[in-house]
């Protein structure tokens, strides 16, 4: 069996936007500062105020690297992982799609792409950005 | 910090450690027991000397006490983490000074290879928090995490394959002169390209070696240490820092900031410059790592690590010899700790086929959320 997230834990709004086709992340009340997965406090003022803001899906590839080793029944390998900064500062592992792994440069600039793979679960995998050289 | 106080050095008097390899008959207290024996035996000390005690992935310190038969004054237990050796190290010497213990053991046991111990997949537990939030990704392993800071080195400075290559071949041939070593049977480039990608771009060959094993060092103090059965090895330098927030993701600085605080401390106390250091003991989970210490503990540019290593400087006779006992690549995967003992030995003078040459200062260095950085010498100050 795939891997699949904890979609009704602390990070449910996370899960429930990406079947929107929204991306939601945990923004700090007190000083703005964004973070995921969740957590009670912010890392940066520790203030336990915080709601799930929107924020733009797009962001820059800081790194890659391929899987040929399978850890996990039914994600065959090879297969590519790569980190995403999000605009709004937030870092997140994912997959890259529509793109060939030779063609992954540092500062890539990527968007969401919504992959749902159970009825109830969404992927957040990245896509190159069309409109962005 | 404030400087190392000159007037009370540390010393290490003693170091053991099992056979590496495959033990099954030994669990890891057993291994640490075994290591430790070895240890009071090299220093010449008996158990009841032993008035402090830190164990490290030693499940249990009752138990370890328990089946030891000691009941130190001072004791503690740390986690299962190859940073910790490090930390272990510096305490130890903090409590000496300090008057809290006067000889210290640090006991490791690890039967990871027996105990069937995986790294990655679903009961991968490396980072903070677990890490289960990636694994829908098929993001997981420590493997996987250097992957992607190699990856990054490469296309920012042109880190090449066969650099890496290289790092793992010279420690490789190291390890060729040592008998405790698990691997010894020297390979070539090609053979380091045809072995398989576990994580690209790291090759099998990239990765430590998974073994079963146990490691003890005893520390006291400079005054005691005089009347033992080793020449004491001394503690001349060390230093500390940590990268922990936002850790869960490979550092943009590949840790050289908190690598350079640690490095800027340990050399202002021993007093020394990196061209008196004769041999580097690395810690070196993945090829990589041995590149990011380089750079970070001050003894490359940033990015031009990979030339250094590829232009012979990490091998004996060389410009800075780097884990001359075959490390974690190939001697055994212990943590940090065995580096620690091989320090202790080219310090002392005692590596044999692979000593380096008037080896006055050493110096032990791990890349990590924690950074530590000890450099040992012969002299007292």
């Amino acid at each position: 069996m795939r891997p699949l997230p904890d979609i009704a834990g602390a990070d449910a709004p996370f899960w429930q936007a990406l079947r929107r086709r929204e991306l939601r992340v945990q923004r700090c009340g007190s000083c703005g500062t964004h973070r995921f997965p969740a957590t009670r406090y912010c890392p940066r003022c520790r203030s336990d105020r915080s709601d799930w803001q929107a924020v733009a899906p797009t962001g820059i590839v800081e790194t890659w690297c391929v899987f040929h080793r399978a850890y996990f029944d039914d994600l065959p390998v090879p297969y590519t992982v790569i980190q995403v900064r999000l605009d709004c500062g937030v870092r997140l592992f994912s997959n890259p799609v529509a793109v060939e792994t030779d063609a992954l440069r540092i500062g890539l600039a990527v968007e969401a792409a919504f992959e749902d793979i159970t009825p109830d679960v969404t992927l957040l995998k990245f896509k190159p950005r069309k409109d962005v050289a | 910090m404030p400087a190392f106080p000159q007037s009370t050095p540390v010393a290490v008097v003693g170091v053991g450690h099992t056979r590496y390899g495959k033990l099954p008959q030994h669990d890891p207290y057993e291994l640490g027991l075994w290591a430790l024996k070895e240890a009071l035996a090299d220093a010449g000390l008996a158990f009841d000397a032993v008035d402090g005690l830190i164990v490290n992935r030693i499940p249990d310190y009752q138990r370890f006490c328990e089946i030891a038969g000691l009941d130190p004054s001072y004791v503690s237990i740390t986690p299962g983490q190859g940073r910790f050796s490090g930390i272990c190290i510096e305490t130890a010497a903090a409590l000496i000074r300090d008057g809290l213990a006067h000889t210290v053991a640090l006991v490791y046991g690890n039967n990871g290879r027996s105990g069937g111990d995986r790294y990655g997949g679903a009961g991968d537990t490396y980072g903070s928090g677990g890490g289960g939030q990636w694994f829908p990704y098929g993001m997981t392993s420590p493997g996987a995490f250097h992957a992607l800071m190699a990856r990054r080195h490469m296309e920012l400075y042109g880190t090449t394959a066969d650099q890496l290559g290289t790092v793992a071949r010279t420690i490789r041939a190291h390890a060729a002169l040592n008998p405790a070593a698990v691997m010894r049977e020297p390979f070539t480039l090609a053979d380091y390209h045809a072995s398989r990608f576990i994580c690209e771009p790291l090759h099998l060959l990239d990765y430590c070696l998974i073994n079963d094993g146990g490691v003890a060092l005893i520390l006291t103090s400079g005054e005691r240490a005089r009347d033992l059965a080793q020449k004491p090895v001394y503690l001349r330098g060390y230093g500390m820092a940590t990268a922990l927030a936002a850790s869960s993701f490979p550092p943009d600085d590949f840790w050289r900031a908190p690598m350079g605080k640690a490095a800027a401390t340990s050399f202002r106390q021993a007093g020394i410059a990196h061209a008196d250091v004769s041999a580097l003991m690395i810690y070196d989970n993945f090829t990589p790592t041995v590149l990011f210490s380089l750079e970070g503990y001050g003894y490359c540019a940033p990015g031009e690590s990979g030339p250094f290593a590829a232009a012979g400087h990490l091998a004996l006779g060389g410009r800075c010899p780097t884990n001359t006992s075959g490390g974690h690549l190939s001697e055994s995967y212990m943590q940090g700790w065995a580096l620690n003992v091989e320090a202790v030995r080219q310090v002392r003078g005692a590596c044999g086929a692979r000593q380096v040459a008037g080896c006055a200062f050493a110096h032990y260095m791990a890349a990590a959320p924690v950074v530590t950085s000890i450099i040992y010498g012969r002299d007292p100050s």
